[in-house]
C-alpha cells in the first residue's frame, strides 16, 4: 500500500509539467516583434526614422553612388592606391576585363538599397493599421516622407542599374526585373503624393531640429530632377504620363516662390574644406535635401557616418585642412581647365596640388594621379593634424567622417527651372552665375547648352554631372566621357583610355552583383556588357 | 499543490523506512559465528588477479584482492563467496571447513558481458538492438589528447572526428553517419545524464566511457535533441567492493608544426611579379640582377610558428568504496601552448576538479549520489576563422619584401613602402590584434536519488545543472603597419557572461521475468529543462596604461560616445518539457525487442508547432542461442542480428526564429544641427515564419555482431539509411526581400552507408596483442529543397575578396558540394585559343591568351557562364577508417592508432585573388610560361583572371591516412615489487606522427567550414601539431 503511494508520487513527478502550461511560453526581452509594433503614431515615427537610417547606410559599404557617378562621368578618373585592385578602373572604363575578380562590386549597395526599400514598403503597408488619433495631417506627413524616401531609393537604383526588380510591398519572392517605366511610375506617384500632402512650411519657418526631414519642396525638387533625367535618357515627352513638362516646372517654381530658400553668398562657403571657419553650416538655406551623417559610426553596428568620403581624399597624405584619404576621384585636368580663372567655383571645388603649393610626395602610392583632387567632399584634419572625426572621439577617419551629402541644392532648382523653360530662366541662370563670378560676372544668354555647361561647373563632385550627360543621350554622353590621355600610375607615366564603345555597350549602366544573379537562379539578368 | 502532496508522502515514507532499517539491524545480530577466510584469486594460468571483488552473497560490502591476488573476508561455513573481476567470469564458492579458499577465474569473453550505456540507463551489450559504440576512458587517456573527443578518432566507425583548428582548446567537429543537416550538425552530449553541447571541459582521466548512439532507435529516447546522434559520457565512479586506489597520471611533451607551406622567397616573388607585368603587356618590373639581389627576404611561415611549444597534463585520481558508499575524485591540470605565435598568443590551460559519489541508505532501498565537475579554463588565441579573421592568412599573402623589424627592432611600418604599402607585417598584426585573455568556469553535475523498495522497481529523480561563467578582455595598442592596418588609439574591451541550465529528470522503471523466459523492462520518464543567462560588454578608448594587463574599462578615459560601446542583455530563455517511455523485452535472451517513444515540447517554436513526437522500434535475434546452433559453438561463439527504425528530432535554432523581431539598436538618424545627437529608429530585421517546426531524422539500421574463436575475433557490421527531413535552415535569400532570411523547414538529406569493425586479439606466450580495423562508407544526397530554385546557396566572399558562391546544397547532389567550372588544361598558343570553338563555330574564349586556362563549355552554347558550372568536388568523404594495434609483453606495452578518410575533396585558397601583389606558394613555379611548359597551372597575370572564376584549379584530393598516435610503455611495477605500488608505467608517445596524403596544404584534416554545411575549405588553417611526449601512470 505504502509502495503504491510512493509510486503515486513518482507518477505525479513524472507528469511534472502538466499543471504548468506556461512553462514553455517565453518572450523576447530586448526586441519587440512585428506582432506588437506598428500600432501607435510613436511606433510610426520610430519606423520612419528607421527608413531614414536605411537611406543613410546605403553607401556605407561597397561603392557610393556620389563617388561612382563622378568616376563614371568626365569629371574624374577612378584613381585609388597604386597597389589596390582595379575595381574603380572597371567603373571608370565600363570594362569588366579591367578587374575580373570584381563580380560583386555593388553587392552591398544592392543589398542595402533593398533593405532600405523594405523598411519604407513595410511602413507604407502598415499605414492603415496604425491608430492615428485626431491629428489628420500626421499620417499624411509620415506617409509622404516614407514615399519620398522610397522614390529617392528607386531613382538611385534605376539610374545605376537600369533594370531592377520593383517592389512596392515586402516580398521574399524571386521577382524578375521591371521595365524602367514601371519603376518611374512608382517614383512619380510617390513624389507627387509627397508634394501634394506635405504641409507648406517655408525654410525659415522650419524648426532647426527638424532639418534633414523630407519637405514638400524636397519632393517637388526631386520631381524636377526625375523628370529631366527620365525624359532625357529615355527620350520621352513626359514622365510616364504622370507629370508633364509644365507640371514639372510648376513644382520647381513653387519651390522658388514659396520655399523660402536662397543661395549662400559665397560659393566656397557651401563646402567645409573650402571655407573652414566661414562654412555656411549644414542645413543652410540652400539645402533642399541632404542625407545627414554624424561621427558616431563604429565597427559594432553603428552606421551613422559618411563612410564614402574617405575615398575621395588625397592619397595617404594630409595638408591642413585636407585630410588624407584613398585618392579615388582623381580630377581630370579638363575639368580644372573648364573653369575660368575668375570663377570662384574652381578653387571652391578642386584641390590643385601645384596651385595650393602642397608638398605632395605620394605619387608612388597613387594610381591615375593628375595633380587635382576633389575638394567639396574632402576629409578634413584640424590644425593639430588630427582628423576631425578624432576630435569627436571617433577613432577611424574611414567611417567617422560626418559631412552631410547635400543631394539637392537651391542652385539646382534654379537651373532646372531655367532648363524647363521658366519665364524667369535668364534671372535664375544669372543668379547662379553671379554668385560664381562675383565682380567678374559677365552675362551669358540662357540656353540648353549653356545650362548644361554651367551645371558641370556648379555641381562638380556632387554626383550630378554623369546623369546630366546621360540625359543628353548615350551617344553624346559616351563621346564626352571617352578619353585617351596620360596619367601617373605610381609616379610612372601611363596611358589612360576610356572607350566610348564600352559606354554605349553598357548603356551607361553598371554591373548587377553576380551573387544576386546566382541566388535568383537566372531570373535576374545581367546588364549588357557586364 | 504537487509539492504539498510530496511532503506528506515523504513523512509517511520515513516511518516505513525506519521500520526497514530496524529490521536490518536486528537481522544482522542473528548471525554471529563469523571467522576469517583468506585466499588467493588467480587466473587459469595461476597469475594473481589484483582488484577482484570478494563478497559474501546476500550481504553488503566486501573486499578486494591485493596485488598478489590475496584477500581476507569474514564469513562462516555455508556462506557463498562471490568473486568478480572485470574481464573474468564471476564465480561463486561455498565456504567449507577450511579457512583458505583459493579461486581461479576463467577469462571472460569480454565483449558479451560488457555493459554499455544507453539513454537513461545501461544495458548488457549482448542484448543491445541498436547501433552503438563504446570507447573506454583508459583508451581515451592513452591517446594523450587535450580534448577527449580527439581521442575517439580512429576508434569509432561511422563517427567522423575533425579538428576545426589546431589551436589549443578549439572545438572538434563530430559528424555521425554523414552530414544530415544544413544547420548545427553536432551531436547531443549527455554527461552523466546532463544534456550539454560541449565536453571540452573534461579531462580524459575523468572519463569512464564514451558511448556513441548512432542509429535513431538508440537515440530516439532523446527525441528532439538527437537527430545528429548522441554522445553519452560517463565520468568515473567508484565500484562496489573495490579497494581504495590513488592514481597519478602525467605527461609532458613538445609540439612542432608537422608541415609548413612553402612560399616564394623574395627573388622568386619578384620574378613572378615581373612576369605577371610582362604577361599584361607591361615592361618587366625588375631586371634579372635586381631579382637576384632580393635574395631570400622574409619567410613569413617561419615567423608565424614557434618551435617546441609545450603540452602537459597532470591528473590525480582517487576512487574506492566503503560499506555503503562509492566515490571517485579527480584533480587535473592541462596546459597546451599553440604552435602558431606561441604561448602569449595561443594558449590553453584547464584546471578541473571532480567528485562523484553514491551512498546507500536503508538496505539499498534508497541511493543518493552526485556527480560534480568544476572546470576553470584560461585561454587566448589568434584568429582562426574566415579570410578576414585568420591570422595565418596574412602570412600567405604578404610579400617577402616586407621586413619583420625596422632598424630599431620595432615591427616594420610598411606604410611608406613603394612596392605595396597596403600590406602589413602579418606577424605584427597577429601580435597587435590578439592581445586577449579569456577565462571561463563551469560546473556540471547532478544530484540524484534512486528508490527501490521492491526489487527491480526503481524510481529515479535527478536534478542536473550546467553552469558557466566567462569573462574576456582584449587590448588594442596604437600601431601603424600599413596604409590600411593602423590603430590611432588604445582600446580596451571587456565582457562577462553567465548561463545556467537546469534539468530535472524523473524515471520509473520495472524489470520482471515471466515464466523464467520472458524478461520485460519498462521505463517511463519525464524531463524538464530550462536555460537562462546574460551577458554584458563594453569597449572604450584612451587607456591610462598601454598593455593588456591594464586593459580594464576603468583604465579607459575616452569620453566621446563615438569610442564607447556598452551593452548587456539576457540570453533568450530556453524551455523544454519531455515525456518518454521504453519497453525492452527478450525471450530467453534469444529474441530481443525494444520500443521507445518520446514527446518533446520546446519554447523555440510557436505554440501550435511546439510538440514533437519521436517513436522507435528495434529487434534482435541472438542466433547462437538457438539450439540448432549448438553444434557451431566451436567456432562461432556469438551471433546477433539486429534491425531498428526510429525518428529523432533537431531543434538547434536560436529562440524566436518564428517571429519577426523589430530591430531597435544601431538604427539611428541625425536630424537637426547637433552632431552626435541621434534619434532612434526601428525596422523589422527578419521575415517571420510561424510555421517553423522540428527537423526530423528517420533512420533504419540493420546489422549484426559476431564473436568467433572464443572471443579472439569480433566483427560488427551495420547498414543504415538515414533521411533528415524538414531541415531547419536559414537559406540565403535574395536581397530584394530586404530583410534577413527566416528559418524555414526545407529539404531533406539522405545518408546511406555501412560500417564495419573487426578486432582480433590473441596471445603468443606472454605476448598479448590485438589488431582492430574499422571503416565506414557513407553516401550523402540532398533532395527537395523548397527554395524557389531548389538550391541553398553558399556564402560569397569566402575564398578571397569578392569571391562568388562556390558550394551549395542542391537536390540530387551531396551536401555542400563544390560548384564551379571544369577546366581542360591550358591554352598553349594562339591557335589553340582560336580553334577552341563550339559546335556552332563560335570561339568559346575569345579573350583568352596563351597560358590562360581552358574552361569546359559544358552546355555547348559557345560561352562560359553559370550554365557551365556544376559539381567539381565533394567535401564529404566516402570512407572513414581507423586502425588500432596494441600489444603487451612482460610489462612492456605499445599501441598505434591511425585514422583517415578517402574520397573527399578540399578547396584550397591561400591567396587573395583580388590583390595583384599577394605571395604565392611554390606550386606557382610550375606555371605555364611558354608553350609546352605546363598544362595544369595557368600563366600569372596581374588581374589573376585565371583564378577569379571558381574552377577545379582550386580542388585537391583530400584523402589521408594519419598515424595519430604511437605509444610505448613499460610498467616498472614489476621491477619495484612494492605492495603499495600497483603500477608504475612510464611511456613515450608521439602524436600526429605522420600523415600520408597527396594534399599539399599543411593539414588535410580540415574541420573548418564557413557555415554549418560547408566543409573541406582551407583558407589558411591552423595545423595540428606533431607532438613528442613522455608520461607516467602511477597506481597506488
Amino acid at each position: 500500500m505504502k509502495a503504491i503511494k510512493i509510486y503515486a508520487v513518482a507518477l505525479g513527478l513524472l507528469s511534472l509539467g502538466a499543471c504548468k502550461k506556461s512553462f514553455l511560453d517565453t518572450e523576447p526581452i530586448t526586441s519587440v516583434t512585428d506582432e506588437n509594433f506598428y500600432k501607435t503614431p510613436k511606433d510610426a515615427f520610430t519606423a520612419l526614422v528607421g527608413c531614414y537610417d536605411g537611406l543613410q547606410v546605403v553607401w556605407s559599404e561597397g561603392v557610393a553612388l556620389p563617388v561612382a557617378a563622378e568616376v563614371m562621368s568626365d569629371n574624374t578618373f577612378g584613381g585609388t592606391g597604386n597597389s589596390d585592385g582595379f575595381g574603380y578602373q572597371m567603373i571608370d572604363e565600363f570594362d569588366k576585363a579591367r578587374s575580373p575578380s570584381d563580380q560583386n562590386l555593388y553587392e552591398r549597395n544592392w543589398t542595402l538599397y533593398y533593405k532600405a526599400l523594405y523598411r519604407c514598403n513595410m511602413l507604407i503597408s502598415k499605414m492603415d493599421q496604425i491608430q492615428w488619433g485626431s491629428d489628420a495631417q500626421l499620417r499624411k506627413t509620415y506617409e509622404s516622407e516614407a514615399r519620398y524616401l522610397r522614390a529617392y531609393l528607386l531613382f538611385d537604383m534605376v539610374r545605376l542599374w537600369g533594370n531592377i526588380p520593383l517592389l512596392t510591398a515586402p516580398s521574399a519572392e524571386n521577382i524578375p526585373q521591371s521595365g524602367a517605366d514601371d519603376v518611374y511610375k512608382v517614383i512619380a506617384d510617390d513624389l507627387k503624393f509627397a508634394a501634394e500632402n506635405m504641409p507648406e512650411v517655408a525654410y525659415p519657418a522650419q524648426a532647426a531640429a527638424n532639418h534633414g526631414r523630407v519637405t514638400k519642396y524636397a519632393a517637388e525638387a526631386l520631381l524636377g530632377r526625375v523628370f529631366l533625367f527620365y525624359t532625357g535618357y529615355y527620350a520621352k515627352g513626359d514622365l510616364v504620363g504622370l507629370v508633364s513638362k509644365a507640371e514639372a516646372l510648376a513644382y520647381l517654381e513653387n519651390v522658388i516662390t514659396k520655399g523660402g530658400y536662397g543661395l549662400i553668398e559665397d560659393f566656397a562657403n557651401l563646402w567645409p574644406a573650402a571655407s573652414q571657419a566661414s562654412f555656411a553650416g549644414e542645413d543652410n538655406k540652400e539645402t533642399i535635401f541632404a542625407i545627414k551623417y554624424t561621427y558616431t559610426s563604429d565597427y559594432d553596428g553603428n552606421t551613422d557616418g559618411n563612410h564614402w568620403m574617405v575615398m575621395t581624399g588625397i592619397r595617404e597624405q594630409s595638408f591642413f585642412p585636407y585630410g588624407n584619404g584613398w585618392g579615388a576621384e582623381t580630377v581630370n585636368p579638363k575639368l580644372w581647365n573648364a573653369y575660368l580663372p575668375s570663377d570662384t567655383r574652381r578653387v571652391g571645388s578642386i584641390i590643385s596640388i601645384v596651385g595650393e603649393k602642397l608638398a605632395f610626395t605620394n605619387q608612388s602610392k597613387q594610381r591615375e594621379y593628375t595633380g587635382y583632387y576633389a575638394k567639396k567632399y574632402s576629409p578634413m584634419i584640424g590644425e593639430d593634424g588630427k582628423p576631425l572625426p578624432e576630435a569627436n572621439g571617433n577613432t577611424s577617419f574611414q567611417i567617422g567622417q560626418f559631412q552631410d551629402y547635400v543631394s539637392i541644392r537651391y542652385a539646382d532648382v534654379l537651373l532646372m527651372a531655367a532648363e524647363l523653360g521658366s519665364g524667369n530662366a535668364q534671372t535664375y541662370f544669372n543668379a547662379v552665375r553671379q554668385r560664381a563670378y562675383k565682380d567678374a560676372f559677365t552675362p551669358l544668354m540662357v540656353s540648353q547648352d549653356n545650362i548644361i555647361r554651367e551645371r558641370r561647373l556648379e555641381f562638380a563632385f556632387e554626383g550630378i554631372r554623369y546623369y546630366d550627360l546621360l540625359r543628353q543621350g548615350i551617344d553624346k554622353a559616351a563621346q564626352e566621357i571617352a578619353e585617351t590621355t596620360t596619367v601617373l600610375n605610381g609616379g610612372k607615366s601611363a596611358e589612360k583610355k576610356i572607350s566610348a564603345a564600352n559606354i554605349i555597350a553598357t548603356k551607361g549602366l553598371q554591373q548587377i552583383p553576380y551573387t544576386q544573379i546566382n541566388l535568383s537562379n537566372g531570373t535576374l539578368k545581367q546588364n549588357a556588357g557586364w | 499543490m504537487m509539492g504539498m502532496k510530496k511532503n506528506s508522502m515523504i513523512k509517511r515514507e520515513s516511518v516505513f523506512l525506519l521500520m526497514f532499517f530496524s529490521l536490518l539491524v536486528f537481522s544482522e545480530s542473528l548471525f554471529a559465528q563469523q571467522r576469517q577466510i583468506s585466499g588467493k584469486v588467480t587466473t587459469a594460468d595461476v597469475l594473481p588477479i589484483p582488484g577482484a571483488v570478494v563478497k559474501v552473497k546476500g550481504k553488503n560490502g566486501g573486499t578486494g584482492t591485493n596485488n598478489e591476488g590475496a584477500f581476507v573476508i569474514s564469513a562462516q561455513t555455508g556462506d557463498i563467496l562471490q568473486i568478480t573481476s572485470i574481464g573474468f567470469v564471476a564465480k561463486e564458492v561455498t565456504v567449507g571447513q577450511s579457512n583458505t579458499v583459493n579461486v581461479s577465474l576463467a577469462e571472460d569473453n569480454q565483449a558479451l558481458s560488457e555493459v554499455v550505456v544507453v539513454g537513461y540507463g545501461v544495458q548488457q551489450k549482448k542484448l543491445v538492438t541498436g547501433a552503438t559504440v563504446q570507447v573506454k576512458g583508459e583508451t581515451l587517456q592513452r591517446q594523450s589528447t587535450t580534448n577527449a573527443l580527439q581521442g575517439l578518432q580512429g576508434q569509432t566507425p561511422g563517427v567522423q572526428i575533425a579538428s576545426t583548428s589546431g589551436q589549443p582548446g578549439e572545438s572538434i567537429k563530430v559528424t555521425i553517419r554523414g552530414l544530415g543537416t544544413i544547420g548545427n550538425s553536432g551531436p547531443l552530449y549527455v554527461v552523466d545524464g546532463v544534456l550539454t553541447g560541449d565536453i571540452t571541459y573534461l579531462n580524459s582521466s575523468d572519463i569512464e566511457s564514451i558511448d556513441v548512439l548512432k542509429d535513431a532507435a538508440s537515440a530516439a529516447i532523446y527525441g528532439s535533441q538527437a537527430a545528429n546522434g548522441v554522445v553519452l559520457v560517463t565520468t568515473r565512479q567508484g565500484k562496489r567492493g573495490q579497494p581504495g586506489q590513488i592514481t597519478f597520471d602525467a605527461y609532458a611533451g613538445v609540439q612542432n608544426v608537422a608541415k609548413k607551406v612553402d612560399l616564394l622567397n623574395a627573388s622568386a616573388y619578384a620574378a613572378i611579379m615581373s612576369e605577371a607585368a610582362i604577361n599584361g603587356g607591361k615592361q618587366p618590373l625588375f631586371t634579372n640582377d635586381e631579382i637576384k639581389a632580393f635574395g631570400e627576404g622574409t619567410n613569413w611561415m617561419d615567423q608565424m610558428f614557434v618551435d617546441n611549444a609545450l603540452t602537459q597534463n597532470y591528473a590525480l585520481g582517487a576512487s574506492g568504496a566503503s560499506e555503503a558508499s562509492v566515490y571517485s575524485l579527480g584533480l587535473s591540470y592541462t596546459g597546451q601552448e599553440g604552435v602558431v605565435g606561441g604561448k602569449s598568443l595561443s594558449n590553453y590551460q584547464r584546471y578541473s576538479f571532480r567528485i562523484n559519489s553514491e551512498h546507500n541508505f536503508y538496505k539499498e532501498i534508497i541511493k543518493l549520489g552526485q556527480h560534480f565537475t568544476y572546470t576553470d579554463i584560461k585561454n587566448n588565441g589568434i584568429g582562426v576563422g574566415n579570410q578576414y579573421n585568420n591570422s595565418l592568412r596574412g602570412a600567405f599573402n604578404t610579400s617577402p619584401f616586407v621586413p619583420v623589424y625596422d632598424e630599431n627592432g620595432n615591427f616594420f611600418d610598411n606604410s611608406q613602402s613603394t612596392w605595396n604599402n597596403g600590406e602589413a607585417n602579418p606577424y605584427a598584426l597577429m601580435v597587435y590584434n590578439n592581445q586577449n585573455r579569456r577565462n571561463s568556469q563551469r560546473i556540471l553535475g547532478d544530484i540524484y536519488m534512486v528508490i527501490e523498495p521492491i526489487k527491480n522497481l526503481k524510481f529515479r529523480t535527478s536534478l542536473g545543472m550546467d553552469y558557466n561563467a566567462g569573462e574576456s578582455r582584449s587590448f588594442t595598442p596604437i600601431y601603424n603597419l600599413s596604409a590600411y592596418a593602423y590603430s590611432i588609439n588604445t582600446k580596451a574591451s571587456q565582457s562577462m557572461n553567465k548561463g545556467k541550465s537546469l534539468i530535472w529528470d524523473n524515471l520509473l522503471s520495472y524489470k520482471f521475468t515471466l515464466n523464467n523466459d520472458h524478461t520485460f523492462e519498462a521505463m517511463v520518464g519525464s524531463s524538464a529543462y530550462r536555460a537562462d543567462g546574460s551577458s554584458i560588454f563594453g569597449t572604450n578608448t584612451n587607456l591610462i596604461f598601454d598593455d593588456l594587463d591594464h586593459a580594464w574599462l576603468s583604465n579607459a578615459t575616452g569620453k566621446n560616445i563615438a569610442g564607447i560601446t556598452i551593452g548587456g542583455r539576457p540570453d533568450d530563455a530556453d524551455r523544454r518539457l519531455s515525456y518518454f517511455g521504453r519497453l525492452n523485452y527478450n525471450y530467453k535472451e534469444k529474441y530481443l525487442l525494444n520500443a521507445t517513444f518520446r514527446a518533446d515540447g520546446s519554447s523555440r517554436f510557436a505554440s501550435q508547432n511546439r510538440w514533437g513526437y519521436f517513436p522507435s522500434i528495434s529487434a534482435g535475434w541472438v542466433v547462437t542461442n538457438e539450439s540448432f546452433m549448438e553444434s557451431q559453438k566451436g567456432w562461432l561463439d556469438f551471433l546477433k542480428l539486429r534491425a531498428s527504425w526510429g525518428q529523432v528530432g533537431n531543434q538547434s535554432i536560436a529562440a524566436f526564429q518564428y517571429l519577426a523581431p523589430i530591430q531597435l539598436s544601431n538604427t539611428n538618424y541625425i536630424f537637426g544641427p547637433e552632431e552626435g545627437v541621434l534619434t532612434p529608429g526601428a525596422y523589422p530585421s527578419r521575415i517571420s515564419n510561424p510555421e517553423l517546426k522540428w527537423e526530423t531524422s528517420e533512420q533504419t539500421n540493420i546489422g549484426f555482431d559476431a564473436n568467433f574463436l572464443k572471443g579472439k575475433f569480433t566483427l560488427n557490421f551495420d547498414w543504415y539509411n538515414k533521411t533528415t527531413k524538414d531541415w531547419l535552415i536559414s537559406a540565403p535569400i535574395l536581397a530584394t526581400a530586404g530583410a534577413d532570411a527566416p528559418f524555414i523547414n526545407g529539404g531533406n538529406v539522405k545518408n546511406t552507408g555501412i560500417e564495419l569493425a573487426l578486432t582480433y586479439r590473441n596471445n603468443l606466450g606472454g605476448f598479448n596483442y590485438s589488431v582492430g580495423v574499422n571503416g565506414a562508407y557513407n553516401k550523402n544526397k540532398v533532395g527537395n529543397i523548397p527554395t524557389a530554385d531548389g538550391i541553398v546557396h553558399g556564402l560569397s566572399n569566402q575564398l578571397f575578396d569578392n569571391a562568388l558562391e562556390f558550394y551549395r546544397a542542391q537536390s540530387g547532389f551531396p551536401i555542400g558540394y563544390f560548384w564551379g567550372l571544369k577546366t581542360a588544361g591550358i591554352f598553349q598558343n594562339e591557335a589553340e585559343v582560336q580553334s577552341y570553338r563550339s559546335a556552332g563555330g563560335k570561339v568559346i574564349q575569345p579573350t583568352a591568351a596563351p597560358g590562360d586556362v581552358k574552361y569546359v563549355d559544358v552546355n555547348g552554347d559557345g560561352i562560359i557562364d553559370n550554365l557551365d558550372r556544376g559539381m567539381i568536388g565533394n567535401p564529404n568523404p566516402d570512407y572513414t577508417f581507423g586502425i588500432t594495434l596494441s600489444g603487451d609483453y612482460k610489462g612492456f606495452d605499445f599501441s598505434v592508432v591511425a585514422s583517415g578518410v578517402a574520397g573527399n575533396d578540399i578547396v584550397q585558397s591561400y591567396r587573395n585573388q583580388s590583390n595583384q601583389y599577394g605571395n604565392y606558394t611554390t606550386r606557382i613555379l610550375d606555371r605555364w610560361h611558354g608553350e609546352g611548359s605546363s598544362n595544369k597551372i595557368p600563366r600569372v597575370t596581374e588581374d589573376n583572371r585565371n583564378w577569379t572564376n571558381f574552377s577545379d584549379l582550386y580542388i585537391q584530393k583530400g584523402d589521408y591516412l594519419r598515424i595519430s598516435n604511437i605509444t610505448l610503455g613499460y610498467d616498472l611495477g614489476k621491477v619495484f615489487k612494492k605492495s603499495y605500488l600497483k603500477q608504475v608505467r612510464l611511456y613515450a608517445a608521439a602524436l600526429n606522427v605522420y600523415t600520408f596524403t597527396k594534399y599539399d596544404g599543411m593539414d588535410p584534416e580540415i574541420g573548418y567550414g564557413s557555415e554549418g554545411f560547408a566543409s573541406g575549405i582551407d583558407v589558411g588553417y591552423y595545423p595540428r601539431p606533431r607532438t613528442f611526449m613522455i608520461g607516467a601512470n602511477l597506481k597506488f
